[in-house]
């Protein structure tokens, strides 16, 4: 059983078990947030998007196109970098702060091509029972079209998201301690690349497990029956 | 009961559809009607006669081109209307049911009262539970649109419009995509709602229920209303040509 140790020893792992935990919890928390911004962000996009007035959507289309024709790692360094620069924040941006606006950003044109199409699937007779009652514009899609087409879009909502966590790593080139960086200090200090990244994958494999279970409950819960 | 100022006032009202390619269909041509307070009534017609589109026109779902409808005094048609808060005083029951598919039908019925009347959930739920026993299915309360039967469906959808006590309620072909069997309970609920004095106004090909329940009958035809009167007059003497053609294919 020698050879197992050589492989993969898993006592230095267990050594380094606080980095990866803090790695993990920083991971979850960065992916947590720019999650959240992504499905804000993209709902707006989304809706923007689909608006009559063509300024609105516009600058929907236009953003959405900006984020999907350039790397994420430039996108990370522009809002890390370049953004502070202009006389728009008085102050710089953390690492963290840089890091979850830049994935929260990246992630939301996304989210927003997905969650349009969700609402473009809700059939026009929803909006009109909801309009026979007398529901506003936002009552309509807060009650009405957006728990529908989320609960309908909650696969490639989460795939999507499954993305934005594995990305997240690139946060690290900015000096934010994460899951990948917990790897990459057993790999500097000890030079052990198997224990390092095996046990960085099986972490991210762990957030996604608990994801998957989250979005079930999710799913369930806005689509009634037919969800 | 026509000696009131009627609750709905339709005047020369005209809508033309422009599909880019083919010629414009003229689906309402200078229509005027009105509906008194309690009374029930019944439009007929053939397919593509603009009687659907008149309904729709009613609650602002279909705009119009020019005429003005007036439902217990506000214009419809004028821009400073806030047709959000004049349908919630025009209820609606459409052929398909519109349903919130996501909703059991308790909580279709207790959305709209929280969300638009700003009613609180236990009096939501009361009205809520009351109306289900009323159309009949008190025992359906938690399940969803998809586990109920078209019958059912467009039970649910009543109690959502009476739940808004609108001062009129229109009627979209709501039995015709029903199984045959669960029609006649369906077009019964209706004709309680008749008989209680509820306003009014049923698009249907069911004579049998304009018969029984209307009050008034309009048949309509090419965008116009070609014919109106009592049951008896239209059904048993109509006047006009088209309406004794079409009386003729469908009885």
């Amino acid at each position: 059983m020698d050879w197992i140790l050589d492989f993969y020893n898993y006592r230095v792992v267990a050594q380094y078990l606080p980095e990866f935990a803090r790695g993990l919890g920083s991971t979850a928390w960065i992916s947590l947030l720019a999650l959240a911004m992504s499905l804000v962000i993209g709902t707006i996009a989304a809706i923007m998007r689909m608006s009559p007035n063509p300024l609105l959507w516009r600058i929907a289309a236009g953003y959405v196109q900006a984020i999907r024709s350039t790397p994420l790692l430039i996108q990370i360094y522009l809002i890390y970098f370049t953004l502070p620069a202009l006389p728009l924040l008085d102050r710089r941006l953390d690492e963290l702060e840089g890091g979850i606006i830049a994935l929260g950003l990246n992630a939301g044109a996304y989210m927003s091509e997905i969650i349009r199409a969700g609402i473009e699937s809700i059939s026009r007779g929803q909006v009109e029972g909801a309009m026979s009652v007398g529901m506003t514009y936002p009552q309509r899609m807060r009650y009405v079209v957006l728990p529908q087409a989320f609960a309908r879009v909650a696969p490639p909502l989460l795939g999507q998201t499954a993305v934005l966590i594995k990305d997240s790593a690139l946060v690290s080139f900015i000096g934010v301690f994460e899951l990948f960086g917990a790897g990459l200090v057993i790999l500097n200090e000890r030079l052990m690349p198997n224990e390092a990244f095996l046990t960085v994958a099986a972490c991210y494999l762990a957030i996604y497990t608990v994801m998957l279970s989250v979005t079930g409950y999710a799913q369930r819960r806005l689509g009634g029956a037919a969800a | 009961m026509s000696s009131q100022t009627p609750i709905v006032v339709v005047k020369d009202i005209c809508k033309t559809f422009k599909i880019r390619g083919r010629p414009p269909v003229h689906a309402l041509k200078n229509v005027t009607n009105h509906v008194d307070k309690g009374e029930v009534l019944v439009v007929i017609g053939p397919s593509g006669s603009g009687k659907s589109t008149f309904l729709r026109a009613l609650n602002g779902l279909e705009p119009i081109d020019s005429g003005s409808i007036v439902i217990d005094g506000v214009e419809l048609t004028s821009p400073k209307t806030n047709l959000n808060r004049l349908r919630q005083e025009v209820g609606m029951v459409f052929q398909h049911f519109n349903l919130f598919e996501h909703k059991t039908a308790l909580e279709n019925i207790t959305m709209p009262q929280m969300v638009v009347l700003k009613r609180s959930r236990g009096e939501a739920n009361e009205v809520g539970r009351r109306l289900l026993d009323r159309v009949g299915i008190g025992d359906k309360e938690d399940s969803y649109p998809s586990e109920l039967s078209g019958g059912q469906q467009q039970r649910v959808a009543i109690a959502r419009s009476l739940a808004m006590t609108p001062k009129v309620m229109l009627f979209d072909e709501v039995t015709s995509a029903l199984d045959p069997e669960t029609v006649g309970g369906v077009l019964d609920l209706m004709k309680e709602l008749a008989a209680d004095g509820t306003t009014m106004v049923v698009v249907t090909h069911e004579m049998g229920f304009a018969r029984e329940a209307a009050d008034r009958v309009t048949f309509m035809d090419f965008g116009e209303i070609i014919e109106e009167g009592t049951p008896e007059g239209v059904f048993d003497n109509p006047q006009h040509e088209r309406t004794q053609l079409f009386l003729s294919q469908i009885l």
